[in-house]
């Protein structure tokens, strides 16, 4: 009953402050919807998504369709042919990515059919000649915006070069069975003069030109740690509890300063004099700041499920354990408060405990995956990263969005942030007795 | 000292107190007994070590050496049973100023254990008591000075303490708040309760206590009834004189 006492009081005292309330609720659902966004790009970047570019096809013959094709079977890049119903040109599309609208911009010239069929033919006939062939090739324009990161652009270059690649092969074979019944008459009759006849087109099967495309190795691609990063997250999956535990764990900063006014004001002495446990009045914070992180964190889910999408990211996927889920809330809560009550203990001023909250938290945060995910961190900050309760947190969520985690895969993160709550329990209430029994 | 005091509520045997980092001990051997039902004034100028006395007595702090008990327990060993007992009137405003009179109150009350179904009475008797009850919706932070004062007092006798610590309990308010809080603590003892009280108003002291103590440098330097302590003193015609003869005319920050 004490401790409902204490509950209610820090709940009715929160419910004072109209601006502390602003910052415990609207702030974290500022921060989520701001930094989900920003980072649903990063994601793009980083693969989650197919990337857009602009397609110009000015190509007279066929091959610029079939280059097209190859790029979009690939999956790699989705072609945009016209924006806004209007068809694109060279000039309007390198303006769309200077602009910004667009990253990519392809553009297939006039002459590339009739350029690579005859660089080809070149190419082909002075092979079976033996000769030296020097095929005038054709060029396919690629503009880019240049405030795209290497990385983006090189994989784009990769994925058109695969392309061009294939074109070539494709059109080589077909060339190459065809030239060389023709070689190989030219050689008849040279060797047999007119007695030969037109012995060369019988000697030879009709090649098929598919033969150069089909691949003969397949790149096996697999995860180093398959447990873990099995199945990547999307941008919301990611984002979402990322920075709704980032939200949760600046609650240090509120919670440990309400110890600290309670000491300045003298409230806590008058506490101190009254027949009450040290351990009654600290859990009496806690479990009050746990309802306020709950209802941050149900805030923060409504946000990734209904208003993230409006906004054009995808929508946040919760898994099919939802016990599992509020189990993990609870405990990531438990943990952040417990960490703000050591924070409150020890700090002796307000300026010390924002001050050092808020930068073990962000430090915290970083560590733990939840600014750049710990997949594509350094292999030694990967490793770091276990020792963040925000990253025992994130992972859990991301077990159970993911990768269809229940209580029991998500059981050791529970127990990581359950024992960090009681580990900081434990620390406060140490110091706190000490405090109360004076110097 | 002690001797003196036949029934003793409080006794202070040769206490001391030095806190870490200190030369001189804020507390230097000093031995009270105060007697059950009194009114106790602890008098002395900046630094002499009254709160540091009053924080001990009310298990705050732990005292360097000698012995402290209230209601016949030590107040080292039997913190617990002490606090029980007394009720503690601090020199802050020790409120929650964005909570409301009856607010602070009924979390006290809690936490002072009151029966349930009592509690709400109770708060109704202590504002009324301190001249809250119309204001008693009104958050602290609305108060004014004396308002606030007289708050903290009647968070103090929530639970009817045997003993009631007050610090400084009337320090910057106006004369009819001030007028109020001593009629009411002569009430309060009048039904039974012990005061210790510490001021620097000797008027007030000479007005309400039964017996002081003016200490200074942790010592104590005059002890006995007021009126008693002035009429012993050549040259002095009030409590003040007194005061200013004992510990001199010298600041003290």
């Amino acid at each position: 009953m004490l401790l409902l006492a204490h509950i209610k009081k820090e709940l009715l005292l929160l419910s004072r402050d109209r601006g502390g309330l602003l910052v415990l609720f609207v702030m974290p659902m500022l921060l989520v919807l701001v930094l989900s966004l920003i980072q649903d790009d990063v994601f793009r970047a980083t693969g989650e998504t197919t990337t857009r570019a602009l397609f110009v096809n000015l190509d007279q013959g066929a091959l610029g369709a079939e280059f097209a094709a190859k790029i979009k079977d690939s999956g790699a890049i989705e072609l945009v042919a016209a924006v806004a119903g209007e068809s694109l040109d060279s000039e309007l599309a390198r303006e769309k990515v200077l602009t910004g609208d667009y990253q990519f911009a392809i553009v297939v010239p006039e002459q590339f059919s009739a350029e690579i069929n005859a660089a080809a033919e070149s190419s082909v006939r002075a092979a079976l000649r033996n000769e030296e062939a020097t095929p005038a090739s054709s060029r396919l324009q690629l503009y880019f915006d240049p405030t795209v990161r290497g990385v983006y652009r090189s994989a784009v270059n990769n994925a058109l070069q695969r392309g061009l690649l294939g074109l070539e092969i494709s059109r080589k074979s077909e060339l190459f069975g065809r030239l060389l019944q023709e070689e190989l008459q030219k050689n008849i009759d040279t060797q047999f003069g007119g007695y030969g006849g037109d012995a060369g087109s019988g000697l030879l099967p009709e090649l098929s030109s598919d033969w150069g495309e089909q691949s003969l190795i397949e790149l096996q691609e697999e995860s180093a740690s398959p447990e873990k990063y099995a199945t990547l997250p999307t941008s919301v999956q990611q984002n979402v509890p990322a920075w709704t535990l980032f939200g949760m764990f600046f609650i240090v900063i509120p919670l440990a300063g309400t110890l600290i006014r309670e000491r300045q004001e003298g409230t806590l002495t008058r506490l101190m004099t009254m027949p009450i446990s040290s351990s009654s009045l600290l859990l009496g914070k806690v479990f009050a700041y746990v309802v306020v992180c709950l209802v941050q964190f149900g805030l923060m889910l409504l946000v990734g499920r209904f208003i993230l999408p409006l906004l054009g990211t995808p929508v946040l996927e919760l898994g099919t354990a939802p016990v599992a889920l509020l189990v993990v809330a609870v405990s990531a809560a438990l943990a952040a408060c417990g960490y703000g009550i050591l924070v409150g203990v020890l700090a002796r001023s307000y300026d010390q405990a924002s001050t050092f909250g808020s930068v073990s938290v962000v430090i915290a945060a970083a560590l733990g995956g939840v600014m750049v995910p710990v997949y594509v961190m350094p292999r030694a900050m990967q490793d770091l990263s276990v020792i963040s309760p925000l990253s025992w947190g994130l992972d859990a969520f991301l077990d159970i969005f993911v990768r269809d985690g229940n209580l029991t895969t998500v059981l050791p993160y529970i127990a990581a942030l359950l024992g960090f709550f009681l580990l900081c329990s434990f620390v406060a209430a140490l110091v706190f007795r000490r405090f109360r029994r004076g110097v | 000292m002690t001797q003196s005091t036949p029934n003793p509520i409080l006794s202070i045997d040769s206490l001391s107190k030095l806190y870490p980092g200190c030369e001189h001990p804020a507390v230097d051997g000093l031995s009270v007994a105060v007697e059950r039902g009194s009114i106790f004034g602890l008098l002395g100028p900046n630094g002499a070590g009254k709160t540091t006395t009053i924080s001990i007595l009310c298990t705050l702090l732990r005292p360097t050496s000698g012995a402290v008990t209230v209601l016949g327990h030590d107040v080292v060993r039997q913190a617990d049973v002490v606090r029980r007992g007394i009720g503690l009137v601090p020199q802050e405003i020790a409120l929650y100023p964005s909570l409301t009179a009856r607010e602070n109150l009924r979390y006290f009350a809690r936490v002072l254990k009151l029966p349930k179904q009592k509690i709400e009475q109770r708060l109704n008797e202590c504002l009324d008591l301190v001249g809250l009850l119309d204001c008693a919706d009104q958050r602290i932070e609305t108060y004014s000075g004396g308002m606030k004062r007289r708050a903290n007092l009647a968070v103090g006798v929530l639970h009817k303490p045997e003993i009631l610590f007050l610090d400084e309990p009337t320090v910057g308010i106006d004369a009819q708040s001030r007028n109020l809080i001593l009629e009411r603590l002569a009430e309060l003892n009048r039904a039974g309760m012990t005061l210790v009280y510490t001021t620097h108003y000797m008027e007030e002291a000479q007005q309400l206590c039964d017996e002081i103590a003016i200490i200074d440098t942790g010592r104590v330097i005059a002890r006995g009834a007021p009126t008693q302590l002035v009429a012993d003193a050549a040259d002095c015609e009030n409590l003040e004189d007194l005061f200013l003869a004992l510990t001199g005319k010298q600041l003290r920050d």
